[in-house]
């Protein structure tokens, strides 16, 4: 599956009104929608790789190719996102206080004192979202991108990582509004990061602090217009076409509010190092 | 703005002091009128009123209406001529232009010889040689005094004319625009009056200086969301109009109606047009009725197309649909003001509640269908890929067909129940039926995440259930009956589904679905009848007593053929008894005959000897008539 994509950068005075033109224009009301997004990074395991170079003799199946090529090829970071709500945020307040014997604890977690709350951690459903480095060397004035997204298993979510290969690197939460027009998504957000942090964790936070506390990565509290549209066959060049169209409907149709442009492709850089 | 001040923009004309004009008039009438002597008023009013009347260019008519006599060759010569005198003053004047050519370019080739050669025609390079002609400014005699007056006197008059023409012009276009003022204020109040009253008033995509109200439903069809959208266009008084382009003015409207046995039994009401047709309201009003009912049609079809397996038809302007076997049901979109056409009367009005109902309820449908396009529009959207979603119907005479259907199934169960039970009641049986129609609708259900109206209406779009359940004469034995109607998923149509709970004849079991009423009726009838059977086997215990001094010892009845409703009395004395019970719908009917033997087969050999005695008991219920057990109770002395 690709993913064509144009941004724009929103500063936060022009934030409501965008938000307005936009209902206009979707004929919808504003999705608000709250994310939080884990990164992981691969890393090879060590062991797994067996490769026998120069063994001519030894034919390998096309089978054994293709996981070799799966196993040695490039190595990604990669998103696992998981949709939370307002009042999940700050719902630990509560939580420290009525301490609940009852409550479904986490057999892995020792270290903190989990407790029942509002927000459940072990009932929190994930979204493993893939994104490629955008294609190079594209004429169009799109950014497109290889993209693949799986549902995961709710609750913690380290472990069946963990398991395939990747360790967590940080989490961060997404703010924004989704507006739907046709075949294209778009996502006026910004990106939220959890007040400093006292130690070094390297587990996804069990619960969320007072969303006053969260503080946008951005200091002038701009937001990110994002429109993307998905095409399930990437090879089709007439589907591409279609949709970079589309695309390009969408940003005359805003030229006059905001301008949408393709992004610096480096910039989106996924593989890890 | 308050304070207005005047300008004055005509010139003011001064009185000058003139010299007394009178004797250069007086030198004048007597050069064009002759004597003073000729000149009366009249003769000068005359002359004014010939003036008036003539025409500037009647002179040269006379001249042209003399040409249009004379013959066509006279005429064809006349415009050969014609026309070379204009070639010859068209090569006239090009000749003259050539000489100033020369003339010029001779002139300036003392100062700019190069250029100057260019232009030159050759004679004149000829015969004249390069710069050979000089020019300079000399200072023109002094004019007289009375030309430099006469000049100025023509210069004045022509400004003064020209400022008068200015200023007519000015004043023309100021009233002009005092009109357009007035008619642009008339025509923006009223587009004001307009978006107060809550319409979306926008510029038009196509049009960008208009105006346009949008009145349609944006999440209706393609066609029909682009058609809710309407200029607003001023007339030259400055009045609002209603302007849709191509789409007809009249209002159109659905009518449901009813037809039983041939005859229109219901017809569904028009809602009353508003009284003040003229008003730029009423009109979007009106405009966004039809829009609704036309797309309310244009699904109807639609829908109706994918039916044409369970009997909906469609012709041109009219969809059709069953209901039973002779009633059926007709939509047509028809213009409102066409509201009852001659061709066919309604003759009764019998059926007019349900079309109405049915009315409402094919509009409140559309709106469900609507808003479940929302619903569908800001999903997140699946990727593009080349085959195109194909929007489906909407349901609208699905689940109408359904309620009706059902509606007239469960009727026909009731009625039938009811007259078994009233014939049992008659025969003196008691047997409990309860029946629940539409059990399966539970309209305080509330469904997370759906606004109310949403989910009252997903009510309706479910398969209808009733059921019906019995408790029969014998203790134990109940039966239940489950009717479901199903439109829009397989397996279509109405079926019942019978259970019976019968202790004494544990291996009867009815069919699993059953989709003929008959086929349901006959079942229900004959477990009625199996019941009964058992009730008189079990009869002896209980109807005994009060008989038992006079006869001493009853036959005791056993369920032979229970099937075929046969029983039989075995006797010590030979006389044995046998029994037939048959039930319908209209009657219980119980026949006694007694038989001497019992052949080799263990059939009774009966059928010779006269029934004994017989007994029927209608549903209308004769008051006097013995009740059963005291029937089989007086039957059964030997």
């Amino acid at each position: 599956m690709h993913e064509l994509l144009l941004f724009a950068s929103v500063p936060a005075h022009q934030h409501h009104e965008l938000l307005q033109q936009l209902a206009g224009l979707t004929a919808m009301q504003p999705r608000h929608r709250l994310e939080r997004r884990l990164i992981f990074k691969a890393y090879r395991k060590p062991g797994l790789i067996n490769t026998r170079v120069g063994a001519s003799q030894d034919l390998q199946g096309n089978e054994m190719q293709r996981l070799n090529k799966m196993l040695n090829g490039g190595m990604f970071y990669t998103q696992v996102v998981g949709p939370v709500s307002e009042a999940d945020f700050g719902a630990q307040s509560s939580a420290a206080s009525s301490g609940d014997p009852d409550a479904p604890m986490s057999g892995t977690d020792t270290g903190t004192n989990f407790e029942y709350h509002p927000y459940s951690y072990e009932n929190q459903p994930w979204k493993l979202e893939f994104r490629d480095i955008p294609e190079a060397g594209t004429r169009s004035a799109v950014t497109t991108r290889l993209m693949a997204s799986a549902s995961l298993p709710k609750g913690d979510i380290t472990t069946p990582m963990n398991a395939w290969g990747y360790s967590f690197v940080t989490e961060y939460v997404v703010e924004g509004d989704v507006f739907i027009l046709n075949d294209i998504v778009i996502y006026l957000h910004r990106v939220l990061h959890y007040p400093a942090e006292s130690s070094g964790s390297h587990e996804p936070r069990r619960q969320l602090p007072p969303f006053q506390q969260m503080s946008p990565l951005e200091k002038t509290g701009s937001y990110v217009l994002q429109a993307s549209i998905a095409v399930q066959d990437g090879g089709n060049q007439e589907m591409m076409k279609t949709a970079s169209q589309h695309l390009f409907g969408l940003r005359e149709q805003l030229k006059s509010a905001v301008r949408l442009e393709q992004a610096d492709r480096l910039s989106l850089d996924t593989r890890a190092k | 703005m308050s304070d207005s001040f005047n300008l004055p923009l005509r010139p003011l004309t001064e009185k000058r002091e003139r010299p007394d004009p009178l004797p250069v008039e007086i030198a004048q009438i007597n050069a064009q009128y002759g004597s003073f002597r000729d000149v009366t008023e009249d003769s000068l009013r005359a002359k004014i009123e010939a003036d008036k009347n003539k025409d500037p260019w009647f002179d040269k008519e006379e001249n042209d209406n003399a040409s249009a006599d004379e013959d066509t060759t006279e005429r064809l010569d006349q415009l050969y001529k014609r026309r070379a005198a204009i070639t010859q003053f068209a090569l006239q004047a090009h000749m003259e232009a050539m000489f100033a050519l020369d003339f010029v370019s001779l002139l300036l080739s003392k100062h700019t010889p190069r250029q100057a050669e260019m232009s030159m025609s050759a004679y004149l390079k000829q015969v004249a040689p390069l710069g050979s002609l000089n020019s300079e400014i000399v200072n023109p005699p002094p004019k007289p005094e009375s030309a430099a007056r006469d000049t100025k006197n023509v210069s004045r008059g022509w400004r003064l004319q020209n400022f008068n023409s200015a200023a007519s012009k000015l004043l023309d276009s100021a009233t002009r625009l005092e009109a357009e003022v007035a008619s642009e204020t008339r025509y923006w109040d009223e587009v004001l009056a307009v978006k107060e009253k809550g319409w979306k008033v926008s510029r038009l995509p196509r049009e960008r200086q208009a105006l346009g109200v949008q009145y349609g439903f944006l999440e209706a069809t393609p066609i029909f969301r682009d058609r809710g959208l309407a200029a607003l266009r001023r007339t030259n008084d400055g009045s609002l109009i209603l302007d849709k382009g191509l789409i007809p003015l009249k209002a159109r409207t659905v009518r449901v109606r009813v037809r039983s046995r041939g005859q229109i039994t219901g017809c569904s009401k028009n809602q009353p047009a508003s009284d003040n047709t003229e008003s730029i309201e009423s009109r979007i009003l009106q405009a966004r009725d039809t829009v609704y009912e036309e797309e309310l049609f244009h699904e109807l079809v639609r829908e109706a197309r994918i039916l044409g397996s369970q009997g909906v038809t469609t012709r041109q302007n009219l969809v059709q649909f069953p209901v039973s076997e002779e009633q059926e049901v007709l939509l047509d979109l028809i213009d409102s003001d066409q509201i009852s056409p001659e061709n066919d009367v309604v003759s009764s009005n019998e059926h007019a509640v349900v079309a109405d109902a049915l009315a409402h309820a094919i509009r409140i449908l559309l709106a469900y269908a609507h808003r479940q396009n929302l619903r569908r529009r800001t999903q997140l959207p699946t990727p593009l890929t080349p085959k195109r979603r194909q929007t489906p119907e909407y349901q609208l005479l699905r689940p109408v067909m359904a309620y009706l259907q059902h509606s007239s199934h469960v009727r026909w169960l009731e009625s039938l129940l009811n007259d078994i039970n009233q014939i049992l009641k008659s025969a003196g049986i008691t047997c409990d039926f309860t029946a629940t129609p539409f059990s399966s609708l539970s309209l305080r259900r509330t469904i997370s995440g759906l606004p109310k109206v949403e989910a009252l209406v997903q009510e309706f779009l479910l398969p209808y259930e009733s059921t019906f359940s019995a408790q029969l004469v014998t203790p134990q034995s109940s039966f239940r009956v489950k009717v479901r109607t199903n439109v829009t998923t397989p397996p279509l149509g109405t079926h019942y589904e019978i259970s019976v709970n019968m202790p004494q004849y544990p291996d009867v079991r009815p069919p699993n679905r059953i989709g003929l009423q008959d086929e349901a009726a006959s079942i229900l009838t004959h477990f009625v009848l199996l019941d009964i059977l058992t009730a008189i086997t079990h009869a002896k215990g209980s109807s005994v007593k009060g008989i038992k001094q006079e006869t001493g010892h009853l036959l005791t009845w056993q369920a032979a053929y229970p099937h075929n409703g046969e029983l039989l009395a075995l006797s010590s004395t030979g006389q044995h008894k046998k029994m037939k019970v048959s039930l319908s719908r209209h009657e219980l009917t119980v026949r006694v005959y007694s038989i001497r033997g019992i052949d080799g087969f263990g059939k009774p050999a009966v059928d010779k000897t006269p029934a004994m005695r017989s007994q029927t008991w209608k549903c209308d219920g004769t008051p006097d008539q013995p009740n059963l057990m005291d029937f089989i109770a007086e039957v059964s002395k030997e």
